[in-house]
Parts: structure tokens; sequence; C-alpha cells
């Protein structure tokens, strides 16, 4: 028996909204403390990892952990007749078959709708990536992250970071030109949410393609800051926090120039 | 029951082929000098062909079939013409080659007398022709600067002949005065250039004599057709009547070598006695060459180390010489005659020798054309060799390799090599497959499996060093290999009866037999016009070919489908020969098309449908009509005597012949229609095209007028009702219920409606639907029936069951839907088994080898305008590993690999092999919506409706999915992967992490590990029998299995099943050793 219970269906919908694109089918894993989605997406190049926190739901029940495997494209389909400021609960009972249900409540009306959902058997292997200690850390407001992408993405493929002490400069080269977006470490601190924060251990300096990263700040909505967590030769981390209690996760393997899956 | 477990002796399926080493020495060259002697010892028994009659050419008369036939220059001295002399080359009843040489045939072309040229001026216009020439001749300064005045005066000769023009018919006998101009080739070449800028005929200044006839005609196709010679056809010198040349006077290698003037040869029909074939001797090869790592051997570099030879006498069951030369020692292979060789030098060198002592008159093999011959003669140049490179039978000319652009529509463009052995056929197996058959893959591999359900084992180019580096044996291993690449060729060929139709179709269009692979269509049907045009003195016009876009006609006409499932008997009632049949009912022919009409309408002139006009019958018959009524007659004997004749071998022949006749009388009117031909006209494929359409329409009102309900004593239950109708047949629902009644009201059908059009025109009732599957224009399947009570066959029109551009596995669904729609008629079934391969697609079951596509690569990347799938492929594969990658004319497998959104097709295209080798996820959506869902919809809809695609794409049987996980790509190297329950799939906490299954399923585990056990013995049982197959495929029980054949399923099951073999077996690790422990409750 699995139910859960979010304040807002919101939160769900820009969650699914924003990762839909990377992962077709999303094998949510259940457990006492939290419900989890780790999936790559088709090409092997970028990692999808969500983990939502007893925290965030109003209630929460998981009596064992269990495999719930969902398609993202059903489940938006399932989100899509919510309103926003909905109550969403989530249940599944192992004795009822392959579905899993929303029921969708507007308190103010009284009203409650159930939509079942099939769900998927999806055979895979469940792959993560194990936590380290990263040269660069930067915080930044997730709206001037979006920006940025999107702006550097229409002069190139690929988005090269480099940050040292001084600061993080992101620059996209192409054949019309380049755009090169320099932040140096906020000295003004009076608005916590509009920093830039800039912790560095070693300077760095790395190339992503800046397809997959315009898709991660899709999850824009979701928080207002966005950590960026860098490493030479790593896949870079872009974490978006959930209200304290959780986070979405994506990471990006770099771009090596020879690699022709990547672009 | 734990206790059964095997304990930890997981299967250890054979370990990866070992790559060659880097450091690659050329150890191969001189090694073998202490083993071998410097001359090999040769067991030549069987080589030579029988000895010549001594009495031939003296008392009795020399018969001889010719096979090749070819030209040269023999310049004019003071007592001789300056001439053009033709050698043919051939074999005798009793096997003897022959040379002949024949003398005093003159090529000649005509133009139309100027206005008031008569016999008169025949001299004046000779020496003002012989002039310019000889003038032409010394400006091209090529050594004869002087021209004795005697050889001048006989370099062309001019007389006059009565003729007609080919195109348009200006009245019942309109011969006028042509000029005749005859002499050498090049004499001829150098006069039409001339003639082009006017000259001075008749005494009276320059004359511009228009339009030349029969100049642009090849010279050969001019010889035989006017000596009425056929391709592979019979002639014979009759005692005495020939010069026998002696040993020192020869120039050819042949037993007999002689020159006969052109009026002494007898040619024969290739009739009764003369319908036979000689003893012709075929020899089949293939080389092997060693090839540095990652790099297709090149013959600058790498050397030859094996050649395989067998030879065969056509109509004889085995070859009578199996040899293999080999460089170095090798072990005996029974049956075969090891000649082992001590270098590269002797070994090129004895071959050659060995060539020229079994005199073959074909050679064949697979893609020996543009490889293993221009291989061995560029090999015979880098290591100066001379003789190797004299294998034709003309003693002072050796063979020489040009490239040869080839265009037709029937094949498209392509370049070939083109090589000259004097006197010898080249017959490359692989063009005649690439001309004949459409295939999805043509490796020698795949098309003998094709064709003879067999294969071979296919060993990747960079083994041969290891094998060849090796000892004895595995040369040996290597000599199978070689001995076996030039066996296929020639199964192939019997089964195929290449030879045999091939001979025949050059006897039945007159031109020699390599013309029929070197060249395009149009040169057949222009052989046997010019035949039929001398016996009739019409000249051929040379026509400018315009090779613009040409003003395209209409084709033929469809009617317009009435779409559905007919579960009830459709007849289909066809035109016999429906073109050649229009041809000569209504007089098409170039002779009797006429610029404006003359007479009365029917009477003397015929208007076509598409406005031509033509002269009827009554006026003169055409030429067309009458080659076509020869064919057609011709191929009614020649079925008749298939029925009648008792020998095996004959009736191959005649089968051969009369399929040669048919290909030929449908081609006649693709001729007229092509623009950039010898002879357009398209007046007439207009008017062919026209008549078509409005006999089907014709059709379809006299069948559904004449057969309405009650109609043939009652035994019509319904009105007919015409379904669908495409060029030469329509397809009628008469509405009864068994194919018995349908069979009936068809045959009579035939009979009536067949009265309102002009013989020849016919309909005939040849076959049944029921049931009938009519899904679009030109796309249909049903149950073929010719007899009432049993189908024939299930046939398929334009379903992607017969289509190359897709996966097999569309095709194979698609097959087995419909046997059980049309067959079965469960049509529960079909849609059961299509939801069931789509499940098994989206959970990663299918084998990969259904799902590959293959594409040729025609040229490369830069010269396609939109990227395509296969070509980028090809360069990616090239970057990976230059030798393997696929070259040039190769066909392209891919499979279609899973990638980001918006990623275009072009990129997602993967090598097979390489996707089994890394494990990478294929994109079975792509699979899914672009190539089943739209084929499986079709052949649903009628039955299931609009929603037919739905279902099957959206339905139950795709909520169940695999996903794959890469060992390429980006992410890879960085995930780690956490161990998950056996049972429920949920993550293990990492405390547990050891354990096969979490807490939850703990009391099922025995379940769970008795399942596990169950698939990975399936798997063990399915990898031994693949690797069975294997063995048993290359024959070999002891060795390890070197296949790596790109187009055989088991090779890439056996990958596959490898694989999961050992993901299985990691898993059952993951339940520990076995323990007698009670469970814990």
């Amino acid at each position: 028996m699995f139910e859960a219970k979010l304040a807002n269906a919101g939160l769900l919908k820009k969650i699914v909204e924003s990762i839909k694109d990377l992962v077709t089918d999303a094998p949510f894993d259940c457990s006492e403390t939290a419900m989890s989605l780790q999936a790559m997406d088709s090409s092997h190049v970028a990692l999808v990892s969500l983990k939502l926190e007893v925290g965030l739901f109003d209630t929460y029940r998981c009596d064992r952990t269990i495999n719930l495997g969902l398609s993202l494209a059903n489940m938006s389909k399932a989100l899509k007749c919510a309103n926003n400021d909905d109550t969403c609960m989530l249940k599944y009972e192992e004795n009822e078959g392959d579905s899993i249900i929303f029921t969708f409540a507007d308190p103010k009306r009284d009203k409650t709708q159930d939509v079942t959902v099939k769900m998927m058997d999806i055979d895979s292997e469940h792959l993560g990536i194990p936590d380290q200690d990263y040269a660069v850390v930067c915080e930044m407001p997730a709206g001037e992250f979006q920006k940025t992408c999107k702006d550097l993405s229409t002069f190139s493929d690929s988005l090269n970071i480099t940050a040292t002490k001084a600061g993080i400069v992101f620059t996209g080269k192409g054949d019309i030109g380049s755009s090169v977006v320099t932040y140096s470490p906020s000295s003004n601190t009076d608005d916590e949410t509009e920093a830039v924060t800039l912790e560095v251990k070693d300077p760095v300096n790395v190339n992503f393609s800046i397809k997959y990263m315009n898709q991660f700040t899709k999850a824009t909505a979701l928080s207002d800051r966005v950590r960026l967590s860098l490493c030479n030769d790593v896949p870079v981390v872009v974490e978006y926090p959930i209200e304290e209690n959780g986070y979405l996760r994506f990471y990006l393997a770099p771009k090596i120039d020879d690699d022709e899956n990547m672009d | 029951m734990t206790s059964k477990r095997p304990g930890g002796s997981s299967f250890q399926p054979e370990v990866k082929r070992k790559r060659e080493s880097d450091e690659f020495e050329q150890c191969y060259v001189s090694r073998f000098e202490n083993e071998l002697p410097s001359v090999p010892t040769i067991d030549k028994t069987g080589w030579a062909r029988p000895a010549v009659d001594k009495d031939l050419g003296i008392s009795k008369s020399i018969a001889c079939q010719i096979l090749e036939v070819e030209t040269y220059h023999e310049d004019g001295s003071a007592t001789s013409y300056d001439r053009t002399n033709v050698k043919l080359y051939g074999v005798t009843k009793s096997g003897n080659s022959i040379c002949v040489i024949v003398t005093d045939y003159f090529p000649h072309f005509y133009f139309q007398a100027p206005q008031g040229f008569g016999v008169e001026h025949i001299g004046t216009a000779q020496s003002a022709i012989c002039n310019m020439v000889a003038a032409a001749k010394r400006r091209g300064g090529s050594g004869q600067a002087q021209l004795p005045g005697k050889v001048v005066d006989n370099l062309v000769h001019v007389e006059i002949v009565h003729g007609e023009n080919l195109y348009y018919f200006r009245g019942a006998d309109t011969k006028v005065p042509f000029v005749k101009v005859s002499g050498s080739t090049e004499a001829l070449h150098k006069a039409r250039m001339e003639l082009k800028n006017g000259v001075n005929l008749m005494g009276k200044g320059p004359v511009n004599v228009g339009n030349l006839y029969e100049s642009n005609i090849n010279v050969i196709v001019m010889f035989l057709a006017k000596t009425n010679i056929v391709g592979c056809g019979w002639i014979e010198i009759p005692a005495g009547k020939c010069r026998i040349l002696s040993n020192s006077e020869k120039s050819s290698r042949c037993q007999i070598e002689v020159t006969v003037p052109v009026k002494n040869l007898i040619v024969h029909e290739s009739d009764g006695e003369w319908a036979g074939i000689a003893p012709i001797r075929t020899l089949s090869l293939d080389i092997e060459c060693i090839g540095r790592r990652g790099v297709f051997p090149e013959a600058i570099k790498d050397p030859i180390i094996q050649i395989a030879n067998l030879v065969k006498i056509e109509g004889e069951a085995e070859p009578f010489v199996r040899n293999c030369f080999v460089l170095g020692t090798c072990a005996p292979v029974v049956g075969s005659n090891i000649i082992q060789c001590v270098n590269e030098k002797v070994l090129l060198e004895k071959w050659a020798e060995f060539v020229r002592e079994v005199d073959p008159d074909i050679i064949t093999g697979y893609n020996i054309l543009n490889f293993d011959l221009p291989y061995i003669l560029d090999r015979a140049k880098v290591l100066s060799l001379p003789q190797v490179s004299h294998l034709g039978r003309q003693k002072e000319k050796g063979s020489v390799v040009r490239d040869a652009a080839i265009s037709s529509k029937q094949m498209g463009s392509r370049v070939n090599k083109s090589i000259d052995i004097h006197g010898r056929i080249i017959f490359d197996v692989l063009q005649v497959v690439l001309r004949d058959y459409k295939l999805r893959s043509y490796t020698l591999n795949s098309v003998s499996y094709q064709f003879l359900s067999e294969q071979k084992e296919d060993v990747e180019h960079n083994i041969i060093p290891d094998l060849q580096r090796g000892d004895e044996q595995t040369r040996r291993r290597l000599a199978q290999y070689c001995l076996k690449d030039a066996y296929l060729p020639l199964r192939l060929l019997d089964k195929l009866m290449s030879i045999i139709n091939y001979i025949e179709m050059a006897r039945v269009t007159g031109v020699p037999m390599n013309f029929l692979l070197t060249k395009g269509q149009q040169i057949k049907i222009l052989s046997m016009m010019l035949r039929r045009c001398k016996q009739n003195n019409f000249f051929l016009p040379v026509i400018e070919a315009n090779s613009g876009d040409g003003e395209g006609y209409e084709g033929a006409t469809v009617i317009d489908p009435i779409r559905g499932f007919y579960n009830e008997p459709i007849a289909t009632l066809d035109f016999a020969s429906l073109y050649p049949s229009i041809m000569i009912a209504h007089n098409l022919c170039y002779t009797t098309l006429l610029k404006s009409p003359q007479g009365v309408e029917n009477e003397d002139y015929i208007r076509t449908p598409s406005g031509q006009y033509f002269a009827t019958k009554s006026k003169r018959r055409g030429l067309l009509p009458e080659i076509l009524e020869d064919i057609l007659a011709a191929r009614k004997r020649a079925k008749n005597d298939m029925k009648n004749e008792k020998d095996e071998f004959k009736r191959m022949v005649y089968n051969g012949r009369q399929l040669a006749l048919k290909i030929s009388a449908n081609s006649v009117y693709g001729f007229t229609g092509a623009t950039v031909g010898k002879l357009p006209c398209l007046e007439i494929s207009q008017s062919v095209t026209a008549f078509g359409r409005k006999m089907i329409d014709m059709t379809k009102l006299e069948v559904e007028r004449i057969y309405k309900k009650g109609a043939l004593d009652g035994k019509c239950p319904a009105d007919a009702k015409v379904i669908y109708g495409d060029t030469d047949s329509v397809m009628v629902k008469f509405g009864v219920e068994t194919v018995a009644q349908a069979m009936e009201i068809g045959l009579d059908a035939a009979k009536e409606v067949s009265k309102i059009f002009t013989p020849p025109i016919k309909l005939e009732f040849e076959k049944v639907y029921s049931p009938y599957l009519l899904i679009n224009k030109k796309r249909y399947a049903g149950l073929y029936f010719t007899k009432p009570d049993v189908h024939d066959k299930m046939d398929c029109k334009g379903l992607e069951t017969v289509r190359r551009d897709n996966c097999p596995l569309v095709a194979k669904v698609l097959g087995v839907c419909l046997e059980k729609l049309l067959i079965e008629r469960d049509q529960q079934s079909a849609l059961d088994f299509a939801k069931r391969t789509i499940s098994d697609l989206l959970c990663n079951k299918i084998d990969i080898s259904l799902l590959i596509i293959s594409k040729e690569l025609t040229k490369s990347g830069d010269k396609y305008q939109a990227k395509q799938a296969h070509v980028e492929l090809a360069a990616r594969m090239k970057k990976r590993d230059a030798g393997s990658a696929p070259r040039l004319g190769d066909r392209v497998p891919y499979v279609f690999v899973a990638a980001a959104k918006n990623v275009p097709a072009y990129e997602r295209a993967e090598d097979p092999t390489f996707v089994l080798q890394n494990n990478i996820p294929l994109d079975t959506k792509h699979y899914l919506t672009n190539q089943l869902a739209k084929p499986l919809a079709r052949i649903f809809e009628p039955i299931l409706g609009d929603r037919a695609e739905k279902i099957l794409v959206e339905g139950e049987h795709t909520r169940v999915r695999t996903v794959v996980q890469s060992k390429v790509g980006g992410l890879a190297a960085f995930t780690t992967k956490s161990a998950t329950c056996l049972g429920c799939k949920s993550v293990l906490p990492r405390a547990e992490s050891e354990n096969a299954v979490c807490k939850h399923c703990e009391p099922k585990l025995p379940t769970i590990f008795a399942s596990r056990m169950n698939t990975m013995h399936e798997l063990e049982n399915h990898f031994g029998r693949l690797w069975t197959e294997c063995q048993n495929c290359a024959k070999t029980m002891q060795d390890k299995v070197n296949c790596s054949a790109r187009d055989c399923p088991i090779y890439y099951m056996r990958e596959k099943v490898r694989n999961e073999l050992s993901e299985a077996s990691a898993v059952i690790e993951r339940f520990g050793d076995p323990c007698f422990q009670a469970p814990t409750k």
C-alpha cells in the first residue's frame, strides 16, 4: 500500500513537465522515507535524479519499498486535469491491479476527481552517480542561469564553463559569433535570492552540450535558486532544490570534442 | 532443492577473438625457402583441352559456337585494303578452342543520295572521300604521313543501294537511292567527321549530305547483324574453305586458328541440331590477400597468398579441376590439389600458366570484375611480372584494367572496372545477381543463403594474417575458405542457370554474351531492329540524343480501388502480353507512323487515342509488329519444345529461351519510349499506353454490362463489379461463393470480352483471389487460386513483405499476419500475433538481425544532397576502423539506436555489430511508429476500421518495457549500479546490497531462484544450439568459429545470447553459494 498526498498538484506538474522530454518511462522508487526517481535519458548523456522526501507531503504512507513504473507522457495527461492549487493524492494498492490512482481535490468547491493511469512494467538497471567533492560549487538565481543558457544557445551548440576564484564565465562560440557571460561573486548579500555565490577549490574548465542545459532549465519554475557543481572531466550537477525537502538533479556528461554521439 | 546448483561453474562463452598484434611484420614473404622447392611440383592431369582432329578444316568442316567477338585493324598496303577484321572466339563440339579470323567484311554506313547523284558520280565521290580521309589521317600524324596513292584510293568504298528511312510511312514502295560508304572503322570514323562539313561528291562543290544512317552503331553488333550471326550461335566453315594457321603464324593461344572470308561462313539458326551448347569451360576463382591492420588490402603493398580455382564444363555436375595455389606450406585438402609455392612471384606465375593451360572460355567468381582480377593484374605490375597479365587468348596482348561507367534505367549509374581478357568472357556472378535480382544484401554469403540455402564461414579481413602466419593447418583452413568462395559462384550459376539464360538471351537478341552484362537494355532491341531492317532495306538514322528532361507522357491507368477485405472469390482477367499485342493489333511501328493522315480513317490509317496517326496493315505491315509476332511465336515454340523435351539440360535451355523472349518482347515498348535512346519514338509509346488505358476502361464497362444478376443462365447471383484494375488486369467481384464458380464465370468473361478487341489482343483468365485484401492502388494481397480446390500461393503486391527499404521484421510480421488472415482466416490470431511482436519489440526481445535496414552506398557523403543515415554511418565507421568500414558500392547495414529528442534519424543509425558489442539501446519506439505501425495498420484497417493504428501502438501490450543500459555514451563511465531486488525491483538498502531479494520478497526466494535458473538454462541451451549451427555451417567441430557474417541472423543471435548469458550467470551469482539451511521464518 502506497499513499501520498501533496498540498499542491502544481508541484508535481512542474516536475513532470521539466523531465518528460528527457525521460519517457520513469520507474519511481518509493520507500518509507522518500519517493525518488533515477533515470537516464535515452542517449545516455544525462541522468535525472529526483527526490521527494516525506516532509514535502501532507500525508505519506509506504509500507514497503516498491517500484512504480509510469509513462511520464501519461502522467502528464493525468496531471493536466488538475488545477495548480488542487491537492493531489497518489494511491497504489498492491492487490488492485496495475494502476495508480491520482485523486485531485479542490478544497474550495468540495470537488474531487479520480484519474487512473495504467502502470508500466519497466525492466531497467538502477543507476546512480556517487556523491563526490566538487572543485567548484556555484549558486545563482535559477532564472539567471536559464537566460544565460538560452542566450548562448543562439550562438553555439556547446557551452564552455570556466570558473576561478575571480568569477565564473559562460562562453558560447559559434560560426556567427560568440557570447560571453561573466559573473563575479556578488559582494552585496542583501538579497539572498539574487546573489551569485561561488566556492572554488580548484579552477575548472569544462564543455557541455547546450541542448541538454536548455532541457534542464525547464525546471526553473521549481525553485528560485540553482546550484551547479563542477569538476574537470566529471559530469556537472545542476540541482534545483524543492522546498528544502527534496531536489531535482540533472547530471550531464562533459562534452569531449571527438565524441560524435553528442552533437 | 538449493543443493542442485552447479557449483559456481558459470557458463563461459568463447573468449573474444585475439586481435592482431600491433607490430605488423612482413614475415610471410621469404619464410618458406627452406621448406619448399623453388619450383612447385604440379599435377597437370586433366588441364589440357582434348587433342585436335587433324582433318578438321581440311576434309571435315569446322563447326563452332561463338562466344566472344572482337575486331582489329589491319593497315592497308600497296596491294590490299586498309581493313577491319573480326575475330570470333569459340568452341567446337568436341571441346577445342578456336579463333576464326573473318576477312573481307567491311563496316559501313549510309546517307541518302543527294539530289542528282547517280552511278556516274561514284568514282568522284569515292576519291573525294578517300582524299579527305587521307588528309585527316595525315593531320592526325599517326606515323603514316606517307600513304601510297593506291592505299588512299582504297580507304573507303562507295556504292549505291536502295532503301528507306525507318521513320515514317511515305507510301507503299518508296525505296530511294542511298550511298553506302564502307571501309575500316578508322577510315569510316574520319569520313563521318568530314561528311558533316560537306564533301565535293559530284565535282560541283561541297554537298551537305544531311543525316547519316547506321554510323553510330557498335561495330560488333553491326557485324553480327549483317552476317546474321547471333551471340553464342553456331557457325560452320566448310572443309577446305579456310586457311589453317600454323603454330608460328597464330596470333592466339587457341588450339585452332583459321582465316576465312566472310562469304564462306555458314551461319546456323539456333534450332534442332544447333540448339545445343558446346562443352564450354568455366573457371571460377577466388583470391585471398593479406591486409595490414585496419586497412583494406591494397595491391601496391599487400601480397596475394592464395588463389583457388575450379574448372567446370557446362552441363556437367561437378568441376573437373579443383586446385588452390598457396603461398607457403599447407596441409592437403581432400579432393583438391594444393600447389605450395615458395613465394608470391612463383604463385602468380604458375597460376597464370595454369589459366593459359586450361584455357577457360568463361571466367567467373564473386566480384572478380571489381576486385580479384584487377588485384591480380595490379599485383603483377607491382612485382614486374609481365607474363601474369597474359591471361587472354591473344599472344601479344596483356590484359588491362579500365574504369567503365554504365548508366541504365534498370541499374542506375555505376562505375565498374572493365578488363579485357581477349577471347574469354568475364562472367562475374555478383554482376549477374545485381542485374537480375533485388536483394537486401549482396554479399556472397547472403546470396548463397538466398538461393542455395547454404552459407559459408565469413572471415573478417583482419584475421587472415593470423591464419597465414600460423602453421600448415591454419593455412589449410584458409585454403578451405578460398576453395569454398570459388565453389559457391559455380553453384550459384548452376542454380540460377545464368549461363544458359544469358546464352539464350544472346541468341535471341543476337548480341555477344558479354554485352548483356556490360551494356544496357537498348542494345538488345537495337540488334533485333537492325537484323529486321536489313531484310527490308530500311536504314536506321542517327538521332542526336536530346538528353534534356524530355517530354513525359501519360503512363498506364489504374481503376480506383474499392478498398476492403473481400471474403469471397475475386476473379482476375489479364491481358496477355498487353503492350506487344497492342503494337501488333494496331500496327504501331516507326515505318507506319504518319506525319499527317492520308486516305480514309480506319481503312488507310488509324487515329490512336493519344492522337497519333498510323498506317493500317493494308498499307504496310510494320516492322515492330513483325518482330513482336516472331518473338511471341518463337516463345510459344520454345514452350512447346520444353514440354516435349526429355533431356533435362535441353529443357533448361528452352526455358531460358522462352524467358529471354518474354523479356525482349516486353522491352520493345520501353525502347521506343527511351528519349535518350538510339531510336526514340514517343508517338509509339504514347499510343501504346493510351490504347492500354482505353482497353482497361472498356473491359470494366463490358464486364459490368454482360454479367448482371441472373446472366449466364442464372449463374450470376449478383451484378458483377470491377473492384480494381491496373495496367493489364482487372479484378472482378462476381458475387459468387466458391472459387470454382468464380472460375467458370471468369473463363466465360475472358472469352466474351476478348471479342471487343482487335486480335491478337486477348483477355485471359488465370487466377482467382480468395480472400482478397485490397489496401490501395498497387497494394493488395490475396490467396492465389488457379485450381478450384487448393491455393497455389499467397500473393502480395506492393506490401512491405516484398520491399527492401524497411527492416525484415516488418516483412516477417506482415507475412505471418497475412497468412493468418488469408489462409487461416483467423483475424483474432493475426491481431494477437501483431500485438505480441510489438510487445517483444518494446521488451528488447526481437532479434537484432530483424531490425537491420540496409542501403547501398552509391556515392560518398558530400555527393548526396540531404544527409542520409547510411552515408553518415559509413563515415563514422571509417573513423572507428577504416579496414572493416563499408566501401562504395557496398550495402551498409544499420539499426536505429535511441537518442535524445529531435536528433535527426541520420545520426541515430548505428552499426549492428557495434550495437551488440556495446549493448546500445535500440530506438524501439522508432521501429514501432515509423516502421511497423503504418504497414500493420494498413492491413488491419479494412478489418478493424480507422482505429487500427491506435490499437496497435497504444494497446495493453505496449506497457511492458525493458530499458537497456549502454556501455558507451557520455555518462556510462560515471554511473554506479545499485542492487535491486530480483523479485520486486525495489532498491536494496546499502547494507543488504549483497542479497538477492529484499526482505519483503524473501519468502518467495525459491520461486525467484527457480525462474532465474530456468532463464539461464534456456539461454545456455539456446547458445549451445547456435554454436552447433555455426560449427555445422563452417564444417569444423574442433576449431573455434571465426565467422562474423554481417548478414547472417545466427551471428547476431549468437552475439546477443552470449551477452545475455553472461548477465544471467552474474544474476545467479547473487544468490550466493548453495546451503542447506532451512529458510528462517
